[in-house]
């Protein structure tokens, strides 16, 4: 169930991919979450045992907040007319894009990016191509183009590419999404970008220039487009409980760099704020459960499991949270775009 | 067969588990004991009241290096001894040996973990299973459970109870009229006693997050304390990252005996000492180095969202 300590560090990042991957499994078999794509990208899903209540609950706020967080800028771009476009970095086993493929805001969607390890893309990639269910959103398989020597797909509005975040974002995603020719990323549409759990196992420096590419590739252009960007993982690690993470993860050869910057949830938001995004904010998952995740959801997940222990839950979900952050050129109007962001 | 269960009791010290047959001899003797309790056992101080352990077997053997052996010292346990941690089987195993050998010196009360129910959920089924190639042992420890108590009265003036109080239970007369030899309902004034929390945003009564049990404000915890003439009311069930905490006037306490819980909250614990006066010490202890011993090689390793 658990992959062995590794002493390849970078074996053991893309292990955190499976952990994901079984999570949200297992919320989706304990009915907390629908997504009948996710079975797809576990091998031998029907064998693992469903995760403990807690990872079952913060697997269902964690999505529940940032498919809403997604929704509403598909559902914003439409508003004005556009489509809009979504770049998912470290996407790993994500199955976003075939949930929205299949829903009632396609048509919202110019084009998807997944970008991740090749490691990881070239296993996607081949559970896209063995798996019908994956493959019917893409239409005529003929469609489906395999490249990069099985580590890359393309297909009308989706391309999965292989990269690693972690180096110099000119050299990498440069030639990968902006080639002059014919960009994969336009810089003139509505662009979220996801971060779930993957900055913060990189350095500071190299997150902040990724961060500041994709800024930049907008803010530049005098293109009128709209930069968002969505990041997930864990903060606060210099408390006893967050010092236990880390010694934990230092076990699975796992490291954190990324949180050092952000002891607070307030400290979170300066991540944008201080490269020249426009508004940022940030929200614990322990205040999402509370206070923003509908009632009557609620509800219906307490009567899922038993859950025994609200105060472990509280500490567990007081160290990760959702921020969020949008740039907008100073000639778009900021009532629309303003509006973006979980309500109470 | 002192001699047999001194044996045992010093296997278990050493976190080795007994053989199937020792464990169905030692849970008949067991119920044999618990069978004769009431409700609310009553329990003389000097004792030493603990909280939850959750088979967190080498930080019960740190709490006792703290607050000393049995029966040299006296202790009471307010449940949630199996689930959560590595090693329930031997930490319950060595509680219950401990109370069949010295009855007067170990009480042991139920928590809402020690049901069938719960125990499937959060790990001690499973542990049994794969420590022993069947659910015999986890069958026999829950007809166990059955017969545990459901709180204890210090010197008639500390009441012990795993979660708290029940809208239902007015006095601990009535606690003492309860049928008690089942399984922890889902409702009910057995269910709320292993399953209520205090809570200092409310008054009155209210509704519990944790699907089962209630909350209850400062008012009925002092109504109840006044009522039935007592000067604590001590529970466990709730993490202290502490180790405990006293509400409402010093009225209610919670103990909390498991520290690094789960091997991921980075909390301390604590065991509270009574004297002959019912004056509280709280003895706080932090969790067992991290050495091989503690934690098994093939362990899951706490989880996290990654």
């Amino acid at each position: 169930m658990f992959p062995p300590p590794s002493t390849d560090a970078d074996s053991s990042i893309r292990s955190t991919d499976s952990d994901a991957a079984l999570a949200k499994l297992s919320a989706v078999q304990k009915q907390y979450l629908r997504d009948p794509y996710i079975q797809y990208f576990v091998p031998r899903s029907h064998l693992h045992a469903a995760r403990p209540p807690l990872i079952n609950i913060g697997t269902y706020v964690r999505t529940a907040a940032i498919d809403d967080l997604v929704n509403q800028w598909l559902s914003l771009s439409h508003d004005e007319g556009k489509q809009c476009q979504i770049v998912s970095l470290g996407a790993g086993s994500d199955t976003r894009y075939w949930r929205i493929a299949a829903g009632p805001q396609k048509d919202a969607l110019s084009t998807y990016i997944e970008i991740d390890f090749p490691e990881i893309t070239s296993k996607k990639a081949m559970a896209i191509r063995k798996n019908k269910q994956l493959g019917a959103v893409f239409g005529n398989p003929a469609n489906v183009k395999v490249s990069g020597g099985g580590a890359a797909l393309h297909a009308s509005k989706y391309h999965l590419l292989p990269a690693d975040l972690r180096l110099s974002p000119q050299e990498t995603l440069g030639p990968l999404l902006a080639q002059v020719s014919e960009p994969l990323l336009s810089s003139s549409l509505p662009t979220l970008l996801l971060f779930e759990c993957v900055l913060v196992y990189m350095s500071p420096t190299s997150s902040s220039s990724l961060l500041k590419w994709f800024l930049h590739y907008f803010s530049q252009s005098g293109d009128n487009g709209l930069l968002g960007t969505i990041v997930y993982e864990m903060f606060g690690l210099e408390d006893s409980f967050g010092r236990v993470m880390v010694d934990n993860l230092k076990a699975r050869n796992i490291s954190l760099p990324g949180a050092e910057p952000y002891p607070t949830v307030e400290s979170l938001p300066t991540r944008f704020t201080s490269i020249g995004y426009t508004a940022a904010r940030a929200l614990t998952l322990r205040d999402i459960r509370l206070q923003y995740i509908d009632r009557a959801e609620l509800n219906r997940i307490s009567t899922l499991e038993f859950l025994d222990e609200v105060e472990e839950l509280d500490l567990v979900l007081n160290h990760y949270a959702i921020t969020w952050g949008l740039w907008h050129p100073k000639t778009q109007t900021k009532a629309l775009w303003g509006m973006w962001g979980l309500k109470t | 067969m002192p001699s047999d269960l001194d044996s045992q009791i010093a296997q278990l010290s050493r976190c080795e588990p007994i053989s199937e047959a020792q464990v169905k001899t030692l849970c008949i003797k067991a119920r044999e004991i618990l069978i004769e309790e009431g409700n609310v056992q009553v329990v003389d101080s000097p004792v030493t009241i603990c909280g939850d352990i959750h088979g967190q077997f080498f930080d019960l053997m740190e709490l006792f290096a703290v607050g000393g052996w049995c029966p040299e010292t006296n202790y009471l346990f307010m449940g949630d001894f199996v689930d959560r941690g590595f090693y329930s089987v031997e930490t319950f195993l060595l509680l219950l040996a401990l109370k069949v050998r010295y009855p007067d010196r170990m009480t042991l009360i139920r928590g809402n973990h020690e049901s069938r129910q719960i125990t499937q959920v959060y790990g001690f089924y499973d542990e049994c299973q794969r420590k022993y190639g069947s659910s015999n042992v986890w069958r026999w420890c829950c007809e166990v459970f059955d017969y545990l108590a459901l709180g204890a009265i210090v010197d008639g003036r500390v009441f012990c109870v795993h979660g708290g109080l029940s809208p239902s239970l007015a006095s601990i007369d009535q606690i003492r009229a309860i049928e008690r030899k089942q399984e922890v309902p889902h409702e009910g004034p057995m269910c709320d006693l292993l399953w209520s929390d205090p809570d200092d945003t409310i008054t009155g009564w209210g509704l519990s997050p944790r699907g089962a049990g209630f909350l209850f404000g400062a008012d009925i915890t002092k109504n109840f304390a006044h009522h039935n003439a007592l000067d604590l009311i001590a529970r466990a069930h709730q993490l202290a990252m502490e180790g405990y905490k006293l509400m409402f006037d010093r009225m209610i306490v919670t103990v909390w005996s498991a520290p690094n819980y789960c091997y991921r909250c980075g909390n301390v614990a604590s065991i509270l000492e009574l004297d002959e006066h019912l004056g509280q010490e709280y003895k706080v202890f932090s969790h067992a180095p991290m050495d091989v011993r503690s934690i098994p090689t093939k362990r899951p390793p706490p989880e996290y969202f990654l």
